[in-house]
């Protein structure tokens, strides 16, 4: 009877939980897309960059990455305030993880770029190609394919990240089984349920990242994984 | 090759465009903004629909209704509510707060709404009572950032007894470690206490009353720059007046309340305050919160 009242409680539970899937995806795409727009950029400054494009993308990577994400966003909204700056929480959010994931993700990117053998570009300017072309056409289109691993793992990383963004305010995923758990005061209960939808969110995410990986493979790219007759060698 | 290049920085794009539309709408709204932890009945929690309800937060909405403004309720942390209202991310407070001096000195607080006591709450099966309860040795736990906390910090540990305080992000957590016997006692305000001993199912008892005498207060930004507080203070005395007030405590502190029953409750009765009646919604409330029938808008 009592184990028919607890199931009832995750049953009941799962539309709020839901919102708060909606509200952690949402924050979680969103961050590695401000991250992958600004990553790029800051990996491509630091393997092909002028010395101080160099410096000044190496000093960015290391600030972000020495920032830890609560005290950023802390900073970011409350600080902001003070000025008489006023951002919406999610906004906030979102810029704060993007940025931080930036970094992260410009180092994903770098490994991949430089992975990219010399020859390759050599070979590219010599049959006519400018530098930028010959990064725009050969190399990038290698090292994104190259650091889809890479990225699979940011996603896994950041999706559990996001549950620091109650500090300013945005209720999702692990706040929403928090107040159920205040309220039913089944902690263990509600928090495993949580546990179990976070790793249904890491194991869809990473299977789709996979799948894309393995669409865009181009046979004899180094890294990339073979198949014959279904087997993996 | 080319496109499925500019397809990864489609994929950005629409990810930046999400979470920007994501932002915006909090943006609009002209409202105060009301910042509580909501986390903590019967003040303020949120029921099994997903509503935000309690005593705090009806004072708030009925006092908007009063006087006329619009109210925005936002659930953040306890401990970042001060700092929250400081830096101006919200206008309004509202979250059990005690008037305290060291609070006074960062935020303005209204005119008090509640007197509240310290309860000592123990594992129903320790046979501790008021006094053994703070032996040396022992480990008492608190919520971080209240005035339980301090009471334990000033009265206990600074006396000399040497005792553990234990903090946690909330109240209810304090009392599952309780429940599960790694801490000796909790100390926390009277009405919680008593919902936490209801809810245990006779884990727990309440030890023994602290007559701290605290009072609670609504908090706004130093200076009050929005004029809030006369509006909140004359809202409360109107309420009072209006028999709002008694039939409010009555639906939250009552003595045949069953806090379950506000997710139906209020679903069935915010009617009455969206129709701007706030005592036809008290009356009610009182009357659905203990099981007797009432009318529905």
């Amino acid at each position: 009877m009592q184990r028919l009242e607890k199931l009832e409680l995750i049953w009941q539970s799962l539309p709020l939980l839901g919102e708060g899937v909606l509200v952690t995806m949402t924050l979680t795409i969103s961050l590695l897309g401000v991250g992958l727009l600004l990553g790029i950029p800051v990996a491509l400054g630091q393997a092909y960059g002028p010395r101080p494009v160099r410096l000044l993308m190496s000093s960015y990577e290391r600030f972000f990455r020495a920032m830890p994400i609560l005290v950023l966003l802390i900073v970011c909204f409350y600080g902001l305030g003070f000025w008489g700056i006023y951002v919406p929480a999610f906004g906030t959010a979102v810029v704060v993880f993007g940025l931080h994931s930036s970094a992260y993700q410009s180092q994903i990117f770098r490994g991949a770029i430089q992975a990219i053998k010399e020859g390759q570009l050599l070979a590219a300017r010599a049959l006519g190609m400018s530098r930028l072309q010959a990064i725009r056409y050969i190399v990038l289109p290698q090292a994104l394919r190259l650091s889809l691993p890479g990225w699979s793992n940011e996603y896994s990383g950041v999706l559990k990240d996001t549950s620091f963004v109650f500090a300013i305010g945005v209720t999702e995923l692990t706040r929403q089984g928090w107040q159920i758990a205040m309220r039913t005061r089944e902690i263990f209960l509600v928090f495993i349920t949580v546990a179990v939808i976070y790793l249904i969110l890491t194991y869809l995410g990473t299977w789709l990242l996979e799948r894309i990986e393995r669409r865009l493979s181009v046979p004899g790219l180094a890294g990339q994984r073979r198949e014959e007759h279904g087997r993996v060698i | 090759m080319r496109s499925r290049v500019r397809w990864f920085v489609a994929v950005g794009l629409l990810a930046l465009v999400v979470g920007m539309i994501g932002g915006v709408p909090q943006a609009q709204t002209q409202a105060f903004k009301v910042c509580s932890d909501i986390a903590w009945p019967p003040f303020e929690w949120v029921d099994a629909r997903g509503q935000f309800v309690g005593f705090d937060l009806d004072v708030m909405r009925i006092v908007a209704l009063l006087k006329g403004y619009r109210i925005d309720i936002q659930n953040l942390a306890f401990d970042s509510i001060i700092p929250a209202v400081v830096a101006g991310q919200c206008d309004i407070g509202a979250s059990g707060f005690t008037i305290t001096e060291e609070r006074k000195r960062v935020v303005d607080f209204s005119d008090p709404y509640w007197e509240s006591n310290q309860a000592v709450l123990v594992h129903a099966a320790s046979g501790l009572n008021i006094i053994t309860a703070f032996k040396a040795g022992q480990i008492i736990g608190a919520q971080r950032g209240t005035t339980g906390a301090d009471w334990v910090e000033q009265n206990v540990i600074k006396q000399g007894i040497n005792v553990t305080l234990r903090l946690y992000e909330t109240y209810p957590l304090a009392e599952q470690d309780l429940i599960n016997r790694r801490i000796h006692a909790v100390v926390e305000d009277e009405p919680a206490a008593k919902v936490a001993v209801k809810t245990s199912r006779g884990a727990l008892k309440i030890a023994g009353m602290i007559n701290t005498e605290e009072l609670f207060g609504f908090l706004v930004r130093k200076g009050d720059p929005n004029r809030l507080l006369p509006r909140i203070n004359d809202g409360m005395k109107e309420m009072k007046r209006k028999g709002i007030w008694n039939n409010l405590i009555e639906a939250y502190f009552g003595v045949d309340v069953n806090l379950d029953r506000v997710a139906q409750c209020y679903a069935d009765l915010k009617g009455w305050l969206d129709r701007n009646q706030p005592e036809a919604y008290a009356e009610n409330l009182a009357a659905c919160m203990s099981g007797q029938t009432y009318r529905r808008p």
